[in-house]
C-alpha cells in the first residue's frame, strides 16, 4: 500500500492507496505538533481497517512538519504541499491545469503542466485574509458555524460591503452591521464575497488556465466556490474526492510513483 | 492667541486648548457612534477647566477620520498635516514624525521649515497599529495600559514571526498555552510593534532626529526599541503624543 500523510494547519489527513485508488482516508483536527497529528491520523486510519505501520510499502509525508514526520520514520519522503496538491488534482482530473488551494492559514494558487510538472504558483501566508482564518474569524463575529457560511448566503437578497481587507478591520466592519441589524444572510453574503476577492487578487497573479481545480477546507463553501467561478468565468471541475484530501493523496501518488509501482 | 483643536480618531477622540503654542488644557474619550453628543460634552469640559469661554476662542480646526462629522469648527484639515505641524513647530529640529494611530501607521517627512515634504502610510492592515497592539495585549489578558509595567519584568522575550494581526494573536495564544510569562510574551509583542513601526519608518532611508506620536508612542517600552532600530536622535514628544494631531489643528487654526 502506499500512503500520503498532509498535516495542515487545523486538519492533518491521511490517505492510503491501493490500486492506484483513494482505497482509506482519515482526516482529525491537528494535535499539538505535526509528528504527534501524523501519528495519531495515520495510526486511527490504519486501526479503523485492521492494518499495521508495516503494511505501508512507501509513504510520503506533506505539510507542516513533513522533515519531521519522515525523521521519525513515518514517511520514507518527504514533498512540498505545492507539488503533491499539484499531483494530487491532477490525478484526480487529468484535464487540469490551475489548482486553488485555501488552507486554514495560507493560499496557493498553482500551475501545473499535463506531465503535472510545476509551471507557476503564488502564495500567500503572511496575511490572513484570503486564507480560511478569515472565515474563520468572521464566523466567531457572527456565532455561527463554519461549514454554516457558505449555505447561510445562499438565499441573500443582497450582501454588505466590506471595505477592508484586513480581517482585524473587517471584524470592526461585521460587528457594526450586526449592531444595525443587517439580516445573517447578507451578511454571510458579503463576507464570502470579500474572500473570493482577495483570492481573485492571487489567482490573478499566475492566470487561470483550465480545468480549475479547487482544494483545501475552503473548496467545501458553496458560496465562496460560486462567487470564483463567477468572477474567473470558468466552472470549476469537482473533484471525486473530500477536497481537504487532495494534498495527502497527491502524496500518496508521489509514493506510489518513488517506489517504482507502475 | 486662542485656539481649538479636535481630534475625530479612529479609537479616540481629542480635544486641546492652545494659547499660541502652548498647550492649556486637553481631554481624551472613546471614539463612540455619537461623535457629535460625545465632542459637545468633551469640548465643553476642555473649556472650563481652561477657565475659558466658548466666545473667547479666536479660531477652531477639525481633524481625523470622524472630521467631517464636526460642526462648529473653522475648517477641517487631514492628519498628516496636523501632526506634521505639530511635531515640525514643537521640536524645530527634526525631520521625521513617525505617527502610530488606533488603525495607521504614518511616516511623515518634515523639511527645515517643519513643513510637510511626504509621507507613507499603511492604514489598509492592522499591523503594528493600536488596535493590533489591543488585540495582542488582550491576548495576554492585560489592558494596553499595563503593557509598560507588564513588560519590565522580561528577562527573555518570546519571538513573534507574523506580522499579521490574526496570526500574531495566534501565537501570542500559544505562548500563553505553553505557560510563558507575561512579561516575556509582552515584552516579545512591543519588539514585534517595533519592528513594523521602525520599517515603515525606515522606507523614508534614515532620518538622523525624529519623533513618535499617536497612542503607541506613549508606551515607553515601544518606543525605546523604535529609536534603538532607528538609531539617530529620539526627541520624545512634548506632550501626551496622542494629542498631537489635535495641537497641529489647534496650531494651524492660529496661522488662519
Amino acid at each position: 500500500m502506499f500512503a500520503g500523510i498532509d498535516i495542515g494547519s487545523l486538519t492533518a489527513q491521511a490517505v492510503l492507496l491501493e490500486d492506484g485508488n483513494v482505497t482509506l482516508s482519515k482526516s482529525i483536527s491537528v494535535r499539538p505538533n505535526p509528528v504527534e497529528s501524523a501519528r495519531a491520523v495515520m495510526g486511527q486510519l490504519l486501526e479503523e481497517n485492521n492494518l499495521s505501520w508495516g503494511d505501508i510499502g512507501y509513504c510520503v509525508s506533506t505539510g507542516y512538519g513533513r522533515e519531521k514526520i519522515q525523521g521519525k520514520g513515518m514517511a520514507q519522503e518527504n514533498v512540498s504541499e505545492i507539488s503533491c496538491h499539484g499531483l494530487g488534482a491532477l490525478s484526480l482530473v487529468p484535464q487540469v491545469r490551475t489548482v486553488i488551494d485555501i488552507g486554514g492559514q495560507d493560499a496557493k494558487v498553482i500551475r501545473v503542466d499535463g506531465a503535472g510538472e510545476l509551471v507557476d504558483f503564488v502564495m500567500n501566508d503572511k496575511c490572513a485574509a484570503g486564507t480560511g482564518r478569515f472565515l474563520e474569524v468572521m464566523c466567531r463575529t457572527l456565532g455561527v458555524a463554519l461549514e454554516d457560511l457558505g449555505p447561510m448566503s445562499q438565499g441573500a437578497r443582497g450582501h454588505i460591503h466590506l471595505s477592508s481587507r484586513c480581517s482585524i478591520y473587517a471584524e470592526t466592519e461585521v460587528l457594526h452591521y450586526l449592531q444595525r441589524g443587517v439580516d445573517m444572510a447578507s451578511l454571510a453574503a458579503g463576507i464570502n464575497r470579500s474572500m473570493a476577492h482577495r483570492v481573485i487578487a492571487l489567482v490573478r497573479r499566475v492566470g487561470v488556465e483550465k480545468e480549475v481545480l479547487m482544494s483545501g477546507g475552503v473548496a467545501k463553501n458553496v458560496a465562496v466556490r460560486a462567487e470564483l467561478e463567477k468572477m474567473m468565468n470558468v466552472k470549476m471541475v469537482t473533484p471525486r474526492l473530500d477536497p481537504q484530501l487532495v494534498g495527502a493523496f497527491g502524496a500518496a501518488v508521489m509514493a506510489r510513483k518513488a517506489s517504482g509501482a507502475a | 492667541m486662542i485656539t481649538m483643536g479636535i481630534d475625530i480618531g479612529s479609537l479616540l477622540s481629542k480635544v486641546v486648548i492652545m494659547d499660541g503654542d502652548s498647550l492649556i488644557s486637553s481631554g481624551i474619550v472613546d471614539t463612540t457612534g455619537n461623535i457629535a453628543g460625545e465632542i459637545d460634552g468633551l469640548v465643553a469640559s476642555v473649556l472650563s477647566d481652561a477657565g475659558i469661554g466658548r466666545d473667547k476662542l479666536e479660531g477652531a480646526a477639525g481633524t481625523g477620520s470622524g472630521a467631517e462629522l464636526l460642526e462648529n469648527v473653522d475648517f477641517r484639515e487631514d492628519e498628516v498635516t496636523c501632526v506634521g505641524t505639530a511635531a515640525g513647530y514643537l521640536l524645530p529640529e527634526i525631520s521625521m514624525a513617525v505617527d502610530i494611530g488606533g488603525q495607521s501607521i504614518t511616516a511623515i517627512l518634515l523639511d527645515a521649515e517643519g513643513e510637510v515634504i511626504n509621507f507613507m502610510r499603511n492604514d489598509k492592515c492592522a499591523s503594528g497599529s493600536g488596535r493590533f497592539l489591543e488585540v495582542m495585549s488582550g491576548a495576554v489578558g492585560i489592558g494596553v495600559d499595563a503593557i509598560d509595567e507588564t513588560a519590565a519584568g522580561a528577562k527573555k522575550p518570546v519571538h513573534i514571526s507574523s506580522q499579521c494581526g490574526v496570526f500574531a494573536e495566534s501565537e501570542v495564544i500559544s505562548h500563553v498555552n505553553a505557560g510563558e510569562d507575561a512579561a516575556d510574551i509582552v515584552a516579545g509583542l512591543c519588539e514585534a510593534v517595533a519592528n513594523i513601526v521602525a520599517a515603515q519608518a525606515r522606507k523614508f532611508g534614515a532620518e538622523e532626529k525624529y519623533t513618535l506620536t499617536g497612542g503607541v508612542a506613549r508606551i515607553d517600552t515601544i518606543s525605546k526599541v523604535i529609536s534603538g532600530k532607528l538609531g539617530g536622535t529620539f526627541f520624545p514628544f512634548p506632550h501626551d503624543p496622542r494629542l498631537a494631531s489635535a495641537i497641529g489643528a489647534a496650531l494651524l487654526a492660529g496661522m488662519e
